[in-house]
């Protein structure tokens, strides 16, 4: 057993108040940018940011305008104002477009209301068949898809958006719409009428030829 | 002759950090997009605002750029697949099962074109299958096979070079969860099966 010893008490106030011990980490330098950098000036640099951001905005909106060519650009050229143009189902290097759906017939026509309304007639037999209207840019502001067993054609007439609003056109030269047909206001006077016909197979194509044929497209109020 | 190394320099950068990213960054975004204009599902990528007429300037000039007439995306969807889904790009060298699985109710269409659009000559001429047309295997599933010699089944034959799925989904409601951000219907899943 050992003996319990006598611990001396050390004096609180004896050890000296510093500060505690800085580390001091060595990094090691950052690589000094390479010469042909730093003679980039300051106003050189920003100067570039403000002219990629203007390109940038400048090229973006004015792609439509100059690029290769939008849709209607391709197709304006093809196609007769004022009457659909039945296209059969797209070929290798017979396509009305890139990237359109192949194994359909297409009704297209490019309308234009620069003298009057045109009426559109069009039958949506079946699911996947669409009617879409598009302006020059490829807007496409009015669609309506086909279902099964839709009983009737479709019939719209296409006025001017100005037209439409009533505000241009004095009351009494306005015809009412009939019950039975749409009118759709273009924002633009000129665009494309697409019927999009998708082939179930090779056994329906006759069955869709006939339907497209009853597909009008016409200048005036009665297609 | 310092101040005239400095000033070539100076006009190289403004040439590379101006112009070169001014039209990089634009090509970039419309032709591939970003996270603002598209979105991504595995491989398949839909332009967010294709044809509509309120489109933001880059769908606008990427649809321009393309020559293509979309239909309103709130109402159908185009998906475009250059990569299989394990991001390997697609190959007409290798042979791709496709299983379409999950979308009842929707009408869909599946068609192979090259890079630029166009269609991929083959024997058969056979571009497309769609919800009509397609096979489906008990279960339901619909596996269409892309590869250049004939294979059981559905078969999407391609010929030499790269190529591009296009799929187009007409489903509102679809196409509504897409522009929330919301959950939507799973995509066709693209397996490579082996290259040659």
């Amino acid at each position: 057993m050992n003996p319990q010893l006598p611990t001396p008490a050390l004096p609180e106030s004896g050890w000296p108040n510093l500060p505690p011990p800085r580390l001091e980490v060595r990094r090691p330098a950052a690589p000094a940018p390479p010469g042909w950098v730093r003679k980039i000036h300051w106003r050189t640099a920003i100067g570039a940011i403000l002219l990629a951001g203007i390109l940038h905005v400048t090229a973006t909106l004015t792609v439509p305008l100059i690029g290769p060519g939008t849709a209607y650009q391709k197709l304006r050229e093809l196609l007769p104002a004022n009457t659909m143009v039945v296209v059969p189902p797209a070929r290798p290097g017979k396509q009305l477009l890139p990237f359109l759906m192949p194994d359909a017939y297409y009704g297209v026509c490019r309308y234009s209301l620069a003298s009057e309304p045109v009426t559109v007639t069009a039958p949506l037999a079946d699911l996947g068949w669409t009617l879409s209207l598009h302006t020059p840019h490829g807007d496409n502001f009015y669609v309506i898809p086909g279902q099964q067993q839709r009983p009737t054609d479709l019939t719209l007439v296409i006025v001017p958006a100005a037209e439409k609003s009533g505000d241009l056109i004095p009351a009494f030269t306005r015809r009412p719409p009939a019950a039975s047909e749409d009118q759709i206001a273009s924002p633009s006077e000129e665009g494309l009428v697409i019927i999009r016909a998708p082939l179930k197979g090779l056994a329906w194509k006759g069955e869709a030829e006939a339907a497209l044929a009853r597909a009008k497209c016409a200048p005036g109020l009665k297609p | 002759m310092p101040q005239f190394g400095k000033l070539i320099v100076n006009l190289v950068a403004i040439a590379v950090l101006g112009v070169g990213g001014g039209l990089g960054s634009a090509w970039y975004m419309v032709e591939a997009g970003s996270r603002l204009t598209t979105r991504s599902f595995g491989p398949w990528t839909t332009w967010i605002a294709a044809g509509r007429p309120d489109a933001d300037p880059y769908t606008r000039a990427h649809t321009a750029r393309n020559g293509l007439l979309p239909i309103t995306s709130t109402l159908e969807l185009s998906f475009y697949a250059k990569t299989d889904s394990d991001r390997a790009q697609l190959q007409s060298a290798c042979d791709y099962a496709i299983t379409v699985e999950g979308l009842e109710g929707a009408w869909w269409n599946l068609a192979a074109f090259d890079r630029r659009g166009g269609l991929i000559p083959n024997g058969a001429d056979r571009f497309t299958f769609s919800s009509d047309t397609a096979m489906r295997e008990p279960d339901g599933r619909a596996v269409i096979v892309v590869a250049r010699d004939a294979r059981p089944g559905n078969w999407l034959p391609v010929g030499a070079g790269k190529v591009t799925l296009a799929l187009t989904i007409q489903d509102a409601v679809m196409a509504a969860a897409v522009h929330t951000g919301g959950n939507i219907k799973p995509l066709p899943t693209i397996r490579k099966i082996g290259c040659r």
